[in-house]
């Protein structure tokens, strides 16, 4: 009896002791995040939490200081206060946050599937009105329609991105290639490459969602773009004939030797580095990458200049069409339902996703889903033929693991693993895919 | 047990054996060499790789020199900003949470290892059991108790959490070396009419200094590299530790590597200077307490 | 003597603090875990109790059993490989030159954070320009594997970084205990005529005993709860060929959003360390623990 209350005695002290050490630097640091705002109105503290750190994000982290900065000249009673993360370590904090229900009031979120908890949670507020306000007509058509979820919209999006097949100028000319239009030419050329000993296609599939574009433009394609998008919803069925040829015509693409060595063992980052040195020739990614093959100054010049793009070619006999794409918004921003400052971090998100869309293509090279004037930029050739094909876009299919909810998506890319790893058949992939989206979760 | 009853009788040893007893040094010694030589290798891999740029980062051949060395990189992540707060926090919190960890361990060990009470081998199966949940099980559990404890973004929260998650395997380590203390220890200070905090930190205590030294550096090993615990109950950038300087350089497309390994390299230094220059300090003044004392 | 040794009060004081701290901030999380088990919950909205239908699901559930077995793997092989480490300690202590400096050399990759290892080893294992790849395709193998996206062998390329990395960890810890014998002992049985072999064997092997099968434990729940490396540089993949319990179970609650599942699977690891941890203590019981006389 007596020595339990010794025990709590001592432990009380030296959690006392830590804590008058700890309190002393609080103060401090109080001290210097509130000095800014001394002016009119009720003082507020946004808290926003995002993934553009400083170091390797610099053109998305100076667009988003200077926002901050101008946000709160003008309004001089706000504090916006930041918190940057990395993009999984991001990911676990919301979840750590969501479930004791501490989210920070304003964030960023992706799109359908992931959003999908958080609205059914009732943790992110709708932002229909801001999308009737100031912001009405300004965002391309589409986009803000992956954050609605039964009508209400939940976030505004930042950026915009359709995923082309970006190639090897100066590979096709050694070999006298010619830019695919038809997947058997696709085909003849992969095959040139590997005869040459070229690896034809970079990938790298540990990250799975990259091995998903292939399979994804591969089913527009042969079953159009309605069968993928019945077969996601759970009204369709995986099992589409359609479906299961372009999961065959995956295999077909492994066993031709179409992909890197080691591809399923391979980061996207580490399978990009065998296109950016030039062993490989071809390599199906976002138009995030732009920047890597105009104005990235570490990556050599010439190889920039030899950097095209062309559409995934449309298959014989299949339903899909050249000017289908596979693609949609990236990340976008979410208001907090139980911020105790909604009115004023809407208003912040509002004015950040204008001013976001007027810098973020010249300072960090990142599309916007708000509408951009090409005409009044001066913009590399690359990125202004990119816009035309984006204004061109007969649909834009949603990458699947973000058009799927949670559990779905993981099922989804771990079999797309497999499939690459011809660890399950085409049918059994079918099959897992359908359980899946009939358990919706 | 007496070393007697163990030996055989003495044997003489013959002048061929010699040689090969050197021999043996010998080979022992080139065996000895090229683990060294297998281990220091990071080291130096980390040092190339933190002045790469990507290119030559995932094209070069992992143990092969830079075109051109890129001390920008140091730069970069020195100017990144937050660096020295960082710095200065993972030095106070891994201190304070390794020292106390090692105190309250070794007076726990003490306790269940060479005092006679009822429940000792309970006690001891909870702390064992402690060691058997995967980290990412408490997250959510340990984020939610802080926050109604009012230590969210409060460095205690870390530093608790470091010292309950490293005290089991401390313990552990402990254990095997209290037991084997000879009872006589004990027995001589009791006579000696010493009280058990005297016979404890005057006698045990710098009688195992050795495992203090061990578990110390374990223990500051585990706290300096620890991110996920920093990540989750820290949201202010001014108490946030050098693990997370890291992510500095992970971007949403895009990965900085070279700038990754220079602040990694910056980081191993502090750690590795302490565990090659002082660690031997600190066994040293903990047994000369003992003397002193 | 035992009136001192068994002062409710002195106990009480010694082993509370820690004991405390551990039923505050790691007890409290496995109850909670126990407990997030036994219902559906996706972490974000309301949980709704379905009993041991998670824990149900999870013994038919043919993915877990595969990371259990891979889990186990792991620990099979860390626990063999402990004889290794105690070799070199034993060699190490035996008061050769430089001794010292090579057991601190040895702890080198320890230091580093699991992000540098695993940076290190993935280009190791590149297979195109990886070092092991190259090394092999200078002897005359013509198409070698690429290491991590080969079902068959990812698991024990991954084994190889992980055993390499704690190498000095073990290394240090049966240095210190091999050390802390005291020379006086050594001395003796030398005087006996005792050659270093029979020193070694008959002397520091059986004094260091208690500490080695603390370690084996160690090493054992240390492998089934391990992550870091796997999740790093396989993710678990591919198709699941390298996945241990803790990332299963990271990957059910973190990417899945299946929180209540995937507390099931932590704590069901728990349950596995602890049985194994029992059988190893079973299978290492000695009658009486030996001490320095």
């Amino acid at each position: 009896m007596f020595g339990k209350k010794w025990g709590v005695l001592l432990l009380t002290l030296c959690v006392a002791l830590f804590a008058a050490g700890c309190g002393q630097k609080d103060e401090g640091s109080n001290a210097s995040s509130s000095a800014g705002g001394d002016k009119a109105g009720e003082k507020v503290t946004i808290k926003f939490m995002h993934l553009w750190p400083e170091g390797v994000s610099a053109g998305q982290n100076k667009i988003v200081n200077q926002i901050i900065n101008d946000y709160q000249k003008e309004h001089p009673n706000v504090t916006i206060k930041q918190e940057v993360l990395d993009n999984e370590q991001y990911k676990n904090k919301l979840k750590v946050l969501s479930a004791s229900n501490e989210l920070p009031d304003v964030g960023v979120t992706w799109a359908a599937g992931f959003l999908k908890p958080y609205v059914e949670g009732n943790l992110f507020a709708p932002v229909d009105d801001l999308l009737s306000g100031e912001l009405k007509d300004k965002f391309v058509a589409g986009t803000t329609e992956a954050y609605a979820i039964d009508g209400k919209t939940y976030a505004l999006p930042l950026e915009f991105n359709i995923a082309p097949i970006y190639y090897n100028k100066a590979i096709f000319k050694k070999y006298n290639l010619e830019v695919p239009q038809t997947y058997e030419q696709f085909k003849a050329v992969s095959k040139t490459l590997s005869d040459n000993g070229v690896a034809p296609i970079a990938l790298g599939n540990k990250d799975r969602w990259t091995g998903s574009l292939w399979y994804m433009y591969l089913a527009d394609r042969i079953a159009g773009q309605k069968a993928l998008a019945d077969a996601i919803a759970g009204s369709g069925s995986f099992k589409d004939p359609g479906l299961v040829q372009a999961a065959k015509e995956v295999q077909s693409l492994v066993d031709s030797n179409a992909f890197i060595k080691g591809f399923n063992g391979l980061s996207n980052e580490e399978g990009k580095s065998e296109f950016l040195n030039g062993k490989a020739a071809m390599y199906l990614m976002g138009t995030w990458e732009l920047p890597n093959y105009t104005t990235n100054e570490e990556i050599p010049k010439e190889f920039r200049d030899n950097v095209g793009f062309f559409k995934f070619p449309t298959v014989e006999g299949g339903k899909g069409n050249i000017d289908s794409w596979v693609g949609g918004p990236g990340v976008g921003l979410f208001v907090s339902q139980n911020s105790e400052v909604k009115e004023e971090a809407k208003a912040f998100v509002e004015y950040f996703v204008t001013k976001w869309g007027e810098q973020s293509v010249t300072g960090a090279g990142v599309i916007p889903a708000t509408k951009v004037d090409t005409s009044s930029l001066d913009l590399p050739q690359l990125y202004i033929d990119l816009f035309n094909e984006m204004n061109k876009a007969s649909s834009i299919t949603l990458f699947a693991d973000v058009q799927m909810p949670a559990n779905a998506a993981e099922t989804h890319l771990n079999n797309i693993q497999a499939l690459f790893g011809k660890a399950v058949s085409p049918e059994q992939f079918s099959e897992e895919h359908d359980k899946a989206i009939a358990k919706g979760n | 047990m007496t070393s007697e009853a163990l030996l055989p009788p003495a044997r003489q040893m013959s002048p061929k054996s010699k040689t090969g007893k050197k021999i043996g040094y010998g080979v022992l010694y080139i065996v000895l060499t090229a683990v060294a030589a297998l281990q220091l290798l990071p080291l130096v891999w980390l040092f190339f790789f933190s002045l790469k740029n990507n290119q030559e980062v995932f094209n070069l051949p992992p143990l092969s020199l830079p075109t051109h060395f890129r001390w920008e990189n140091y730069e970069k992540v020195w100017s990144a900003g937050n660096i020295s707060v960082y710095f200065l926090n993972s030095v106070w919190i891994t201190i304070a949470a390794s020292a106390l960890t090692i105190m309250l361990g070794s007076l726990a060990t003490f306790a269940m290892t060479r005092m006679k009470w009822k429940g000792s081998s309970l006690v001891l199966g909870l702390f064992m059991v402690a060691m058997m949940i995967p980290v990412h099980s408490t997250l959510i559990p340990l984020f939610s108790m802080f926050n109604k404890a009012g230590l969210n973004d409060n460095p205690l929260s870390l530093i608790l959490s470091y010292v309950a998650f490293n005290m089991p395997i401390t313990i552990m380590i402990m254990l095997g070396f209290y037991y084997a203390l000879p009872r006589e220890v004990e027995e001589a200070g009791v006579m000696d009419g010493c009280s058990v905090n005297r016979l404890f930190f005057r006698i045990v205590l710098p009688m195992t200094s050795s495992v203090i030294a061990t578990t110390g550096i374990i223990n500051m090993i585990y706290n300096w590299n620890e991110f996920i615990f920093v990540n989750t109950f820290i949201s202010s950038d001014s108490y946030k530790t050098l693990t997370v300087g890291v992510q500095n350089f992970i971007g949403q497309y895009t990965t900085d590597w070279g700038s990754i390994g220079a602040t990694l390299m910056i980081s191993i230094l502090p750690i590795l200077v302490m565990f090659l220059f002082l660690s031997d300090r600190i066994v040293e003044g903990i047994a000369a307490g003992s003397v002193k004392g | 003597m035992d009136k001192v040794m068994s002062n409710k009060k002195m106990i009480a004081l010694y082993v509370l603090p820690a004991l405390l701290l551990i039923l505050a901030i790691v007890y409290i999380p496995i109850v909670l875990t126990a407990y997030y088990g036994l219902n559906e919950w996706n972490g974000i909205g309301r949980m709704k109790f379905v009993g041991l239908d998670n824990y149900a699901e999870l013994l038919g559930d043919r993915t877990f059993w595969n990371s259990a077995w891979h889990s186990l793997l792991l620990a099979v092989f860390s626990c063999a490989s402990l004889l290794v480490y105690l070799a070199i300690a034993m060699v190490l202590a035996a008061r050769i030159k430089g001794a010292n400096l090579f057991r601190k050399i040895y702890l080198i990759p320890m230091l580093l954070s699991s992000v540098a290892i695993a940076q290190l080893w993935l280009r190791i294992y590149h297979p195109s320009n990886g070092i092991v790849n190259s090394v092999l395709e200078s002897l005359g193998f013509a198409n070698p594997p690429a290491w991590l996206s080969e079902p068959k062998l990812v698991l024990f390329a991954l084994f190889v970084p992980i055993l390499w990395q704690y190498a000095g960890f073990y290394i240090l810890i049966y240095y210190a205990a091999l050390k802390n014998i005291p020379s006086s002992l050594e001395e003796a049985a030398k005087i006996d005529g005792a050659n270093s072999w029979q020193i070694a064997w008959k002397i520091k092997l059986p004094l260091a005993m208690e500490v080695i099968k603390v370690t084996i434990v160690l090493a054992a729940v240390g492998s089934l709860k391990y992550f870091d490396l796997i999740y790093v540089m396989t993710d678990g993949g591919p198709n699941g060929s390298s996945e241990v319990m803790a990332s299963y179970m990271y990957h059910t609650a973190f990417r899945a959003y299946d929180f209540g599942y995937g507390s099931a699977i932590g704590f069901f690891l728990l349950v596995i360390c602890l049985v194994v941890t029992w059988i190893i203590r079973k299978l290492t019981a000695t009658k009486d623990t030996i001490q320095y006389s």
